[in-house]
């Protein structure tokens, strides 16, 4: 099957170097202490953080840090086929592992001593690059509760097929059977939290790819950053400063 | 001790340098990486203060102030509004409600003992818990440390510090007749608590004052 035409364009049109549409809204959950949503393309993710607070499970309760959790789940209508059983199966786990691992790198825990951090993530939508969607989401929920954090974290896919470097990938792309690399980076500081591939590349193309995504998520930073700053001006706004 | 506070119209996000360690030290909101540069861990204004004259490096702190507010926090040598929950022989148990001289209510549940020997100054070994607290009753209380991990240590061991509301058994609120009696003025019944004086109060704010 033909992912890239001849002329250079992929199945939803996109040149091979572009990335889909993004759109964030931060504050959507009003109940938690900060929340987002996070759109790219067709993907749609939601994510509330609540914390920091006393912990829930006296047994886990770290004398120096905070603790941090992190549940990933697909909502039953987020795929084509009604889905059933989302938590607690294999992929699920795992993917609250990484996205854990991944915002723990960046949040100044000992600041924090004997509490907790949750972060929920839940996708609407699903049309492939959902881990990326979750780990921006989640940044901005992070700082939109006002948990300090030492950077910004940003993430972006990026894959190989017919010998194009394609960033962002779609779901059809995602499942076509190429590498698919998926990168995390600390925005400012330039420091790579997450990296994973699936399949096999030869080694001077995955510099290439991961180059790449690199830039992806060097992009989706931008807009992030956009998005808190005019967030924070309209709160100031709201309160009267 | 005034510090002088520049307000700036920059706003920043987390990640973002703010300065280097030789010219500031950083501030709430800000954090200082290896590389000797200052970073802004949260969302909001950055602003700089001055350094204060008794400091050894003179140098100014720059801060970031986000604009989520979390609830107050007690904090040892704080003043606290508590509800006694349980009384048991040797200590009661009370739920920490508000914090500060201008009491702030706190957002997540914080649990305080009051122990026989920290209830009043004089006699302590002598104290009936009893005739002191009552379940219900509102208590105002120093706290005296964070505690083990159950809960914070208070203290009403002070004229100003004690039961400032109590309900009587018909239902009442009670008025405070002396430093230990309570009375009901539907029935005229008499009560023992440990009492808060009013005239205590001035003192505890004028107290407070001189040592910030």
């Amino acid at each position: 099957m033909e992912y890239v035409s001849p002329e250079g364009l992929r199945l939803d049109g996109r040149r091979p170097m572009e990335m889909r549409q993004i759109r964030a809204e931060i504050g959507a959950v009003g109940k938690a202490d900060g929340s987002a949503v996070f759109e790219m393309g067709n993907t749609k993710v939601i994510a509330a953080v609540y914390g920091p607070r006393e912990v829930q499970n006296r047994s886990q309760q770290i004398n120096d840090k905070a603790l941090v959790r992190c549940e990933y789940s697909m909502a039953n209508f987020s795929t084509g086929d009604r889905m059933r059983k989302q938590k607690g199966d294999r992929r699920s786990t795992e993917i609250s592992l990484v996205i854990r691992q991944t915002m723990e790198a960046c949040i100044l825990t000992h600041l924090m001593p004997r509490s907790q951090i949750d972060i929920f993530v839940q996708v609407l939508q699903a049309d492939g690059g959902t881990r990326s969607a979750c780990i921006n989401a989640a940044t901005l929920a992070l700082a939109d509760a006002g948990i300090p954090m030492c950077d910004l974290i940003t993430s972006c896919s990026a894959g190989y097929l017919n010998s194009t470097p394609l960033l962002d990938l779609n779901y059809v792309e995602d499942s076509a059977g190429g590498a698919d690399v998926t990168v995390g980076i600390l925005a400012k500081s330039d420091k790579v939290t997450l990296l994973q591939m699936d399949a096999k590349l030869p080694m001077d193309i995955f510099e290439n790819i991961m180059q790449l995504a690199v830039e992806g998520c060097k992009a989706i930073a931008n807009y992030i950053r956009e998005v808190l700053l005019e967030n924070t001006k309209k709160l100031e706004h709201r309160r009267g400063v | 001790m005034v510090m002088e506070v520049e307000e700036e119209e920059v706003i920043v996000t987390p990640g973002e340098i703010l300065g280097k360690t030789t010219t500031f030290v950083p501030g709430r909101g800000a954090y200082a990486a290896p590389n000797k540069t200052i970073h802004a861990s949260l969302c909001g204004r950055r602003s700089i203060i001055s350094a204060s004259p008794n400091s050894p490096d003179q140098k100014p702190t720059i801060e970031v102030t986000g604009h989520k507010a979390h609830g107050p926090i007690p904090e040892p040598g704080s003043i606290v509004l508590a509800r006694v929950t349980k009384v048991m022989p040797k200590m009661a148990s009370a739920d920490i409600m508000c914090v500060g001289i201008r009491p702030k209510s706190v957002k997540e549940k914080f649990t305080g003992i009051i122990r026989q020997q920290d209830v009043r100054a004089t006699e302590i070994d002598k104290v009936d818990m009893h005739l002191s607290f009552r379940p219900g009753d509102i208590v105002k209380a120093l706290v005296l440390s964070l505690g083990d991990a159950r809960a914070y240590y208070l203290s009403t061991a002070k004229n100003e510090l004690g039961v400032v509301s109590a309900e009587s058994l018909a239902g009442a609120t009670m008025v405070p007749i002396s430093l230990t009696e309570l009375q009901c003025p539907l029935t005229g019944q008499i009560e023992q608590r440990k009492v808060a004086t009013k005239a205590g109060e001035k003192q505890l704010t004028t107290g407070n004052q001189s040592s910030t």
